[in-house]
This record gives C-alpha cells, structure tokens and sequence, in this order.
C-alpha cells in the first residue's frame, strides 16, 4: 500500500499537501484533512468535484492551453469508477473528477468551484 | 368551479366533499376562498457547488407584512450533508387526499438533485420544521434510480417522485414511490416505459399523467452544452399515462419548437383535460388537451418567445422559460425567461388562444430594473409562486448550480434573491412590489442561491384535486 503527496491548489485560494493512501479517493482523503471540497452526487455523474491536474510528480506546471503537451490523467489517477460527468474533450484537458479518483503517483491538482465553472462556459457568449 | 356542479365523470358523481375531515381545501375555488393569506414560506436554499463548506437548507421566510421580521429568513433547516443541491420539493398530502382520514398535510419531502438523496421534513411548527427522516442514496440505487425531481403526493397516502436517471446517472430514469411511512416502496411504473424525465403532474378524475423530459443527469449536471443539444441528448418529448396503471398511453414529440420541455402544469380544475408545459430552450409554450373526437392528447404552440440580439452576446439569446405557473382559479398563466429577465403574465380563459396580460421587466441580461432596495439583482426571473388568491407573485433567481455559474457567475458571488409583484387579477397588471426583498446573500455561512418556495397550506404548483 502506497501514499502519495497530493497538492490541492484552490483556485483564488490557498494550496495544501496532503498524503492520499492508493485506496482512498481524493474527496476522501481532503474531508479526513479538514480541506473541503465541492461535491455532489459522490459516483462520477455530476462534476460538482472536477479539478484539473497541473502536474505529475516533478514535472513542470503546465496550465490547460498547454494540455496537448501531454499531461495524461492516467499517470497520476486511477478511478473507481466510470467518470460520466467528463466529455472526451474534458479529459483530454486534464479534468478530473476527485470523488472518484484515487492517486497513483504525486501530483499538483486546481480545485475548487472555479474548476467546475471552466468545465462549460455560455454558449451564447 | 365546486364540485357541485362538475359532474359528469363517473369518479366526480361520487365525490361528495361536504364533510371530509382530511387535509387541504375541497376544490381550487374553496382554497381561494378559505386559503389565509401566505405568511411563511419554504424555499430551497444551497450551497452545493459553492466553495461555501455547508450543507444546503430549507429557508422559513417570513411574509407577513405586520411582522417586524417581514422578508427575513427566520429560520434555516440544515440538511445533514453536504452536496445535495436541494431543487425541487413536494408534500406528504395535498387536496388530492382530502377524503382520506389521517391524513395530515405537513411533512415536506426534500430531495437532493445531485446527491439522490431524500429527506423529511416535519411542518407541524410551522416556523421551527424539524427534520425526521433521511432516505440515503444507496437505498433508491437499489431500484436502479438516481436524481429525484418533482414530488406529488398519490390519492392514497404514498409520494410518487419524477427520477432523471438510472444509478449512473445514465438514462432511463423513472419513478420511486414512497409509502407514508416515507419508506421505499419500490419503483411506480413498469421499467422502460420512458427513457428521459422530469416535471409531471396528474388529473386523477381524467385518470392521466404527463410527463415532460429534460435529459440524463450526467448531460446536465456539469452544465449545459449546445452540442448535446446537436446530439439529441436533451429531451422534447411530453408523455400521456394512464394514471391508474401507470402505463405510457401515448407520446409526442413537440419538434425543435419544443426544446426541452420542462415545467408542465394542467389547469387546477379537475375535470379540465387542458394544460400548459414550458419548452425552455426554444422558449415556446406550448398548450395540451384531450381532443374527445380523436381520442387522444394534442399539443400546439400557444405562445412563442422570440431570441433577442445584445451587444455583448455573439448569438441571440433565448428566452430560457424555465418556470411556469397557473392561477388558482385556472385564469392566468404566469412564467420566468431566466435570460432575458421577463416574468409574464398570459389570460388563459381561453386556453387556445392565450392573450398577453403584462410582463415585468427585471433582472437578466435585458431587465429593466437591475436593483431592488440598492441590491443589484444578478440573475433573472426563475422559480415562481403564487398565492392562493391570484394577488401576489414571488420568485427566486436561482436555476441550477452549474447553469447559474455558465449563464449569471455572479449569482454563486452575491446570493439569490426572492422577489415580488403585485397582481392585479381583474385588470391584468403585474408591478415590482420595491418593499420587497430577500437577500440569501446575507446567510451566515456565505451567500446562498434560493430554489423553489412552497406555502405551509398547499400552493398553485403542488396541489391536484382528486
């Protein structure tokens, strides 16, 4: 059983490391710690807990413009279940949805509700 | 109307009403008449989707204008969790029960639209409700449902609730029944006789229910996307069952025009086949009825809100009609364009042909009046309610909290408010009451939206006459 170092930077707000054992997901771990995030449905449908990865252990910052630079999800999470509320698109940008995603590695994650604000902007605008 | 008079069916030759001792009022006409005015409400209020860490709350407001806490929120029932995004809620009983003994119409059923998770709530002291029961999620997975929307309470005794999704939050969704013990009683309707849901309502004496469709919960939880639009993954389709049996009878599909059609009310008189549903997107309302000769439901588009240009947006906007509302007396059909920020309000006395009465302008992207009392208002018209005698009209601002946060961000920032117009029902006027205000943005734990708004004794969006 491993613990990874996983780093939730609030957007507009303050960043915490907290260690997350494999098996635990990430809303999980941050409730145990006392650093609450934005949640929903708890089962992947909903995306009221969506954050967006910003690096894998050690590697640079990358911010969503630069996605396409190659940060995979896959090699900082796994999840326990099928993330339905994420499109194809939303997971190619490194959006993740942290009730369901339990560490693999450490890494940087955006959290919060401005991350879920992203996710979908006005069509008409 | 009376019940006297209104014969004709076989369940209204029957239906003596002269000394029923169960909950609500015999007919719409005796709760205009015997109906006080309101001086509380119950309004939905959460945090759910906010950086706020606390759990969403039912909101007891206070409206009684001789009360020195007059549009202040007195008192606040917390939800045990946190995430639920509280939406839509309905009573234990209604005038639908009336002739059942025991019957008592006070416990609100308060269900989470994103958490699937369904509480109880006990009225009995109408300013101080308590919380009683809570139904986790885990319990309605089991019937493989997910996303409660609209509660009704069933002529006897059980809750029948609308569910978007199946555990997945995938479709199809359906309906869970509660008994009166608000303990699961298992799924309504034969699995698959729909696959989208949403708002229903029932004419027990035409033995029919419609339902109306907005998508799977995974398609709009995380916000709205024109191109799930394109893919056909929202709905605009209405549903006839019959009620006895719970079976789908006959469907039709209301065709771009009708664009996820979603509130849907039919008139309160319960001989009336007639009603209204609201197409939010394409911004259309569009009129049903039973046509006796074809022997089936007809729907046509009463009333057409055009998309309006605005310098800042590069598409028109739509009207976005995500709330509509018949009078009490079946006589006026008000509603909400959330985007343009227009309540309106069409006579209905000929529900064919609905004519415009007035319409307020205020709030949205075009409202005319964008402050109340100094309160920048942040968002449009949204949730409506009427009071029995047809005289005044409250709404909140608040849709859903993904869509708030795409259509009017600064709603998460500031809070909702709960508006109201006076109206004038002999002459057909609606005007901005500027006394008026309820600032969620005060709550303690940070601002708040504020949903749907419930009267203690039955209101014009949760009663059906039997």
């Amino acid at each position: 059983m491993s613990s990874y170092d996983v780093t939730l930077e609030r957007v507009g707000g303050p960043t915490r490391t907290i260690g997350i054992d494999e098996r635990e997901t990430v809303l999980e771990a941050a409730q145990r710690a006392g650093t609450p995030l934005p949640y929903g449905c708890r089962t992947g449908a909903c995306g009221t807990c969506v954050g967006r990865l910003l690096a894998v252990d050690g590697t640079a910052s990358v911010d969503a413009d630069a996605a396409e630079d190659g940060i995979d999800v896959a090699d900082a999470f796994a999840y326990r279940r099928e993330p339905r509320a994420l499109k194809p698109r939303h997971r190619d940008d490194g959006y993740v949805l942290l009730c369901i995603a339990t560490p693999e590695t450490a890494c940087r994650v955006a959290v919060g509700s401005q991350v879920q604000s992203e996710l979908v902007d006005n069509p008409w605008k | 109307m009376s019940d006297a008079n209104t014969g004709g069916s076989e369940a209204g030759s029957d239906h003596d009403h002269d000394h029923h001792t169960g909950p609500g009022y015999a007919s719409p006409q005796a709760a205009i008449e015997e109906g006080e005015r309101e001086q509380l409400a119950y309004v939905m209020s959460l945090y759910t989707g906010s950086d706020v860490d606390a759990p969403d709350f039912v909101s007891v407001v206070d409206l009684d204008p001789d009360s020195e806490t007059y549009c202040e929120i007195v008192d606040r029932i917390e939800m045990p969790n946190r995430g639920d995004e509280l939406h839509h809620f309905g009573w234990n009983a209604c005038s639908s029960s009336c002739h059942m003994d025991g019957l008592e119409r006070r416990h609100l059923i308060v269900p989470g639209q994103r958490s699937s998770r369904i509480h109880v709530i006990d009225t009995k002291d109408r300013r101080n409700p308590e919380l009683v029961e809570v139904i986790e999620p885990e319990e309605v997975f089991e019937y493989d449902l997910s996303a409660p929307h609209t509660v009704h309470c069933v002529p006897d005794g059980q809750i029948l609730i609308s569910m978007l999704g199946d555990a997945d939050g995938d479709l199809p969704g359906g309906f869970l029944e509660l008994n009166d013990d608000f303990e699961i009683e298992g799924r309504w309707e034969p699995p698959g006789e729909i696959e989208m849901n949403y708002d229903y309502w029932y004419q027990p004496r035409q033995n029919v229910m419609v339902s109306t469709e907005w998508a799977a919960p995974k398609t709009y939880y995380p916000g709205f996307d024109l191109d799930d639009v394109e893919e056909g993954k929202y709905g605009r389709r209405l549903h006839f069952w019959d009620w006895e049996n719970g079976t789908v009878e006959q469907t039709i599909d209301l065709g771009e025009e009708g664009l996820i059609p979603l509130e849907v009310r039919f008139l309160h008189t319960p001989e009336s086949t007639h009603g209204f549903v609201g197409a939010a997107l394409s911004s259309n309302m569009f009129h049903f009825w039973y046509d006796e000769g074809a022997g089936e439901y007809r729907a046509e588009k009463a009333i057409d809100f055009e998309a309006r240009d605005h310098p800042d947006w590069e598409m028109p906007v739509p009207g976005l009609t995500t709330d509509i509302l018949i009078s009490m007396d079946d006589r006026y059909l008000f509603g909400s364009n959330w985007l343009h920020g227009e309540l309106w309000m069409y006579d209905i006395s000929d529900p064919a042909n609905p004519r415009r009465a007035d319409s307020l302008s205020v709030g949205g992207t075009f409202g005319e009046v964008q402050g109340v009392q100094g309160r920048e208002l942040a968002a449009g018209p949204q949730m409506l309610q009427l009071s029995l005698d047809g005289e005044r009209l409250y709404w909140t601002t608040s849709l859903f909290s993904t869509w708030d946060e795409q259509f009017y961000p600064e709603e998460g920032e500031r809070g909702s408010v709960m508006l109201k117009a006076d109206v004038d029902p002999r002459n057909g006027t609606l005007e901005l009451d500027e006394d008026f205000l309820v600032d969620w943005g005060d709550c303690p734990a940070g601002p708040a939206r504020a949903h749907e708004i419930r009267w203690p004794d039955g209101d014009c969006t949760s009663d059906v006459w039997q």
